[in-house]
């Protein structure tokens, strides 16, 4: 079936098989290798994106159910060279380790942000609840989104 | 032609960093030298990578724990379309590998491909390489095995018997690793001893549900001979090393490049058959790359997993709380294969001496065999399994006379600049500090003893790391290499594997601050085995003292060939001079003689034309574990903790609210501090996951919760504020004072948290893990 | 791939689902996805027969409404955890529907987890099934053009089953309720519950009335424990009332057999949710 995929403001025609999930066509047909996967059970968040700004689980999404939707993969927040917010935070508090989960992890972040960019603490961990990450204590990654927030609040 | 000057001065459009920062980075909060990679998605891994006609491998597995195998039959798997290449130990040498083989040649027991029997189930007897999963799959099945079923055995007292189901022929009773550590007479001690008690520990198996699985990409070039393998891993060279023992090739036949590394905690450190079934499958597939990449089942039922253990102390004290006497027995459930199972014993027993001076002690941990999936290294090897149960049973000890835990632990901590009773050489100590500004903080005397009416308590633990053991060869060294280009740029090539602990940051910033440049001119490759020098491989938290030295050696090394031309230009003395801050200065004087730029300039220039390519190795003087005599300085310099754990128990629900955890760390000197909490919080976390839910569930030899639903670990809304302090001891071996710390904050933890249930709720937790039910049942079986 | 080969229809209108529904075989409704994808994989794993179609109910606008007038709030099949955590209108008329469903998984899944799913997907520890039961909730469904309407209480005493669309579910605001739900996990860590407890009653002179306890533990649909309901009917508030009523939990739907933890957690949750009832609540 043909499905029109917007991922990070670009338009694909696809021609999609119903069993495809959104993880396998971002990274297998169109390259997005930033979005990871960890678990295939929809624990970790590895394979976390965004559709319309919500954080999803690419590998329970089935693709063809998101014509004409907004996706946002890891890939579409920085502009050229330039770093989002939330990726210059993650390295300037050390929130990245090995960074597998980085990319589903900053992505969380975001959907929080797109509501919300002065959140509390528990906010955070709220809305990080779905994403693993075995490396890091999650205390420098719930100050990058603090600190994340704040830059783009402030403009 | 200096262009990398450009970058130097730029201020870097997405970083806040102050360029002096950049200049003597030792000490700074430099960003990973990784890291856009990572935050933008563009890094790959193992996991990520992909080759023109690359294959799909899965690995043929017994179903059963222990059986023959009497017969493989793959025609009919064979003759499936899209099936490339199928391999069993027919294909292969079946010659034996094992993870400790240097100093423990009897543990060498394990086969790339098991030929006569198997083991647990998951255990790998064969391979096969398809055009996709499904066809890879669908193979699997076609293959057909025939097994005769032993009669298998899964608890390892059980094991332990006599007549109990044999998982190895040449081994007696299974007991695969026996260590009789035994100084000076334990016996004696205890009748001498003014209070005497015992203790049995409970500690479960865990997994390291690392974020990136097992995963790899097998390249056999044929007529070249030639072997490349992509890995996800923390020791490149040790794979390389088993590869070509396997293969009966030499090491220059064989590439390991480790890409960026999803985690590892331990268990990648070894070559598991996976790896060598990529490799094979390539080469009967025609040199085609083969990609196995482990699914989670898979990861938490067929990879490696924490030795269960059996802690049994009973130790001795004076009245005034000196320690006497230890005794006591450790069993542990080391699975099908041996591992790292000898280090794993030594770990669990070596560490009380680092901690605690201890005239007499006699203590024999055994590894037994059983037909579960196998045990390896994990985190701390088995110094979590140690540290719960010799600092519950210490703060018991403390409690028998009456003495404050804090102040029993005092008396009896080990000091600088001594010699344990087992001959380790510690320099320097910094647990008497950890100790005191861990109890400062957390305000220790007003709290212990004192919350029981608002069901809290306060409770400590502490703990001693090592940076390195002589583990699996005769050295563990580690090497580098610098080369300064003619624009000034600088490679530093180390063998050490980043696997997200920050390695490939902290080298450079090593290897920039002895050779006097800015971090920013520094670019490193890692874990290479045909263009990086070895290096033995990421555990014991050896990577920041060994190959950190390494690094710092090498830049060093440079450095000198930049000062010999600039002192024969100058014609002065090399030794009077030194680079700072990208100047090449008088050291008596301070003053400049030239840039760094022009030094290198100088270099390449037309009188002289030396190109500067600065080596260096370290291994540090250390003796492993004699595991006749228990003696051995195994590390170069030993690291401390001191963790402080305050908690709040429901006594309706049973469950146990970490209410703050502090942790006193001598790092002796943080080279990237934010790097180093980052690790100290990490390894924190997941003690408390040890601690309260983490746990790996058998039954009959099967994993019962492969998967994160019901293996649980810790997630963001689960943490507790924690609170690092970092004390450095400016250790004289490391590399600008530093010591390695990647696995310590774990150590205490569970110990800290029973303490603190215990005087939160006076009960006494001794099985791990500490869940709700159990505390539940010990607070109902007070009452009664 | 990770699923089974599958044809994906998306109907935009309820008649048309009606109709798709009809006329295929070996289907599936897809409402979020978050236990049907998931199940997708599984059945793959262990060889398992897999269905050829799916319908997806994303595309039909009317599903994902919610409203609240003369007195019924209206909550479409497809509305998520999140629209409803987000809903003012819930979040001051039916607070507990917010209170609930915000505990239920982690952020994404709750982006994307449907109540329609939640009720339908036959897993017996899902959450809102106790709420619905305890709330009256009505299923409405649509078959062959028709709509047929199921009291909530007796969908999940027939186990849930149905070989209907469910397209709404409509709960009458009732005045003067006093609600407390409890959920216990075995673990610190998050987890699907292994039980939740929902106690209604209508506040009459701090009296309990029309008291329901809808029960869930993890094992079987939920049920309503009619002995403990009939025990606090009449009762006035008090405060040993909470303590008095752990000892009337003979319920079958307390069998734990060996499970004591679960066993003492029924009777800590009921008696947590009393005594937040009768205004004891810690």
């Amino acid at each position: 079936m043909t499905t029109t995929l917007i991922v990070n403001n670009k338009k694909y025609e696809l021609n999609l098989k119903g069993h495809e999930t959104l993880l396998e066509v971002l990274r297998d047909h169109l390259g997005f290798t930033g979005t990871k996967s960890a678990c295939q059970e929809a624990e970790c968040g590895a394979c976390t994106v965004l559709v319309d700004g919500k954080s999803v689980l690419s590998c329970i999404t089935l693709a063809a159910t998101l014509d004409s939707q907004n996706i946002t993969t890891i890939e579409g927040l920085s502009q050229g060279d330039n770093l989002h917010p939330l990726q210059e935070a993650f390295l300037e508090k050390g929130a990245v380790q090995c960074g597998f989960c980085t990319p589903g992890m900053i992505l969380a972040a975001q959907s929080l942000l797109n509501k919300n960019l002065a959140p509390t603490e528990e906010e955070i961990k709220k809305a990080l609840d779905g994403n693993l990450c075995r490396c890091a204590g999650y205390v420098e990654i719930v100050e990058a989104v603090k600190s994340a927030g704040q830059k783009l609040k402030n403009g | 032609m200096l262009k990398s000057s450009k970058r130097l001065n730029q201020q870097d459009k997405n970083l806040k960093m102050d360029n002096k920062d950049f200049l003597n980075p030792v000490g700074k909060n430099i960003p990973r030298i990784d890291g856009k990679g990572l935050v933008t998605g563009q890094t790959k891994y193992t996991f990520d990578m992909n080759l023109p006609g690359i294959l799909v491998g899965k690995m043929l597995r017994s179903p059963h724990p222990h059986a023959k195998i009497l017969k493989i039959d793959t025609s009919k798997a064979e003759q499936l379309p899209g099936v490339k290449a199928i391999i069993t130990a027919e294909d292969t040498s079946k010659i034996k590998f094992g993870s400790n083989e240097y100093f423990f040649p009897h543990t060498v027991d394990q086969e790339a491909l098991e030929s006569q029997k198997v083991r647990y189930i998951g255990d790998e007897i064969g391979a096969v390489a398809a055009i996709d999963e499904k066809t890879a799959d669908e193979a699997i099945k076609l293959i057909d095995v025939q097994y005769e079923i032993l009669p298998a055995v899964f608890d390892a007292e059980e094991a332990m018997k006599p007549g109990a189901p044999q998982v190895h022929n040449h081994v007696r009773n299974n007991i695969g690793v026996m260590l009789p550590v035994n100084f000076g007479n334990a016996e004696r001690g205890l009748q001498e001893s003014d209070y005497v008690r015992e203790d049995v520990f409970y500690c479960q198996s865990a997994a390291h549900a690392c974020m990136e699985t097992h995963t790899c990409v097998g390249q056999w070039e044929t007529f070249s001979n030639k072997i490349t393998l992509w890995i996800s891993h923390q020791a490149p060279f040790k794979v390389r090393e088993a590869l070509a023992k396997c293969l009966k090739m030499n090491l220059n036949d064989i590439r390991v490049i480790k890409l960026a590394s999803g985690g590892g905690f331990g268990g990648k450190l070894e070559m598991l058959p996976m790896d060598f079934s990529a490799c094979l499958l390539s080469k009967k597939a025609g040199g085609v790359p083969v990609k196995i990449c482990y699914n989670r089942e898979e990861e938490f039922s067929f990879s490696r997993r924490k030795h269960s253990m059996i802690y049994k102390l009973k130790s001795g004290i004076k009245k005034d709380g000196t320690i006497v006497a230890i005794t006591g027995e450790v069993i542990a459930d080391g699975g099908a294969y041996c591992s790292y199972g000898p280090t794993v014993l030594a770990a669990a027993t070596m560490r009380i001496f680092m901690v605690y001076k201890i005239p007499n002690l006699k203590i024999t941990a055994y590894r037994i065999y059983t037909n579960n999936p196998v045990s390896g290294a994990i985190r701390g090897f088995g110094g979590v399994q140690s540290g719960f149960s010799i600092e519950s049973h210490m703060d018991l000890l403390a409690q028998g006379i009456g003495m404050d835990p804090v102040e029993f632990r005092l008396k009896n901590i080990t000091e600088p600049n001594m010699v344990t009773t087992n001959k380790m050489i510690i320099t320097s100590n910094g647990l008497r500090e950890c100790i005191e500004k861990a109890t400062a903080a957390s305000g220790w005397k007003q709290k212990h003893g004192k919350q029981q009416n608002i069901c809290r308590g306060i409770g400590i633990g502490i703990a001693a790391d090592v940076m390195g053991s002589k583990m699996y060869k005769s050295h563990e060294s580690g090497g580098a290499i610098i080369k300064v280009e003619e624009d000034c740029s600088v490679y530093l090539f180390t063998g050490a594997a980043d696997t997200g602990q920050g390695a490939n940051t902290a080298l450079s910033q090593i290897a920039a601050q002895e050779l006097g440049i800015s971090f920013k001119r520094i670019k490193c490759t890692a874990a290479d085995t045909e263009i990086t020098p070895f290096d033995t491989g990421s555990f014991a938290s050896r990577v920041t003292f060994i190959s950190g030295n390494s690094a710092l050696l090498a830049a060093r090394d440079a450095k000198q060939q930049i000062l010999n031309v600039v002192a024969q230009e100058y014609q002065c003395q090399s030794e009077d001079l030194d680079i700072k801050a990208e100047q090449v200065i008088k050291k008596a004087s301070n003053s400049v003689i030239i840039s760094f730029e022009k030094a290198v300039e100088l270099c390449y220039s037309f009188n002289y034309g030396t190109q500067v390519i600065g080596r260096g190795s370290f291994n540090p003087k250390t003796t492993p574990i004699d595991f006749r005599t228990g003696e051995g300085n195994v590390s170069g310099s030993y690291g401390f903790e001191a963790q402080i754990a305050e908690v709040e128990v429901n006594k309706e629900t049973g469950e146990v609210k970490i209410l703050k955890i502090w942790d006193a760390h001598d790092v002796g000197k943080a080279i990237n501090p934010q790097s180093v909490k980052g690790q100290i919080e990490g390894s924190l976390i997941m003690g408390i996951g040890y601690s309260l839910y983490e746990n790996l569930q058998f039954k009959n030899g099967r994993v019962v919760n492969p998967n994160f639903g019901h293996y649980k670990v810790p997630r963001s809304v689960g943490i507790p504020p924690m609170e690092s302090i970092l004390i450095e001891t400016n250790d004289p071996n490391g590399p600008f004072g530093a010591k390695g710390m990647g696995e310590a904050a774990l150590l205490p933890t569970a110990a800290a948290i029973a303490n603190a249930i215990e005087d939160a709720v006076g009960i006494r937790l001794k099985e791990l893990p500490f869940t709700p039910d159990k505390i539940i049942k010990a607070l109902k079986g007070m009452t009664k | 791939m990770q699923l089974n080969p599958l044809t994906l229809h998306l109907p935009q209108t309820i008649a048309e689902a009606d109709e798709l529904y009809a006329k295929l075989d070996n289907i599936k409704i897809l409402a979020g996805g978050t236990f049907l994808v998931n199940s997708l994989k599984n059945l793959k794993n262990k060889g398992l027969k897999t269905p050829d179609n799916i319908i997806s109910l994303k595309k039909i606008p009317e599903l994902h409404a919610i409203s609240l007038e003369n007195g019924i709030l209206s909550l479409g099949a497809m509305v998520t955890l999140d629209d409803i955590i987000n809903s003012s209108v819930i979040a001051k008329e039916f607070g507990i529907l917010k209170t609930v469903s915000s505990q239920i998984a982690t952020t994404p899944i709750r982006h994307m987890a449907t109540v329609g799913g939640n009720l339908t997907c036959r897993y017996t520890w899902t959450e809102l099934p106790t709420i619905m039961v305890a709330l009256n909730a009505r299923l409405h469904f649509t078959s062959n053009g028709k709509e047929e309407i199921v009291e909530a209480e007796n969908f999940f005493k027939n186990a849930a089953k149905t070989n209907k669309i469910l397209t709404k579910i409509t709960i009458p605001k009732e005045e003067n309720l006093v609600v407390s739900y409890r959920r216990a996990t075995r673990t610190a860590a998050i987890d699907i519950p292994m039980l939740s407890v929902c106690i209604k009653t209508c506040l009459k002179n701090k009296t309990f009335a029309d008291t329901q306890v809808t029960v869930n533990n993890g094992t079987v649909f939920c049920q309503r424990d009619n002995l403990l309901e009939n025990f606090l009917n009449q009762k006035p508030f008090s405060p040993t009332l909470a303590t008095e009523a752990i000892g009337q939990l003979k319920s079958p739907i307390y069998e734990t057999k060996d499970d004591d933890y679960k066993r003492h957690m029924f009777e800590v949750s009921i008696k947590q949710a009393l005594e937040e009832i009768t205004g004891k609540a810690k």
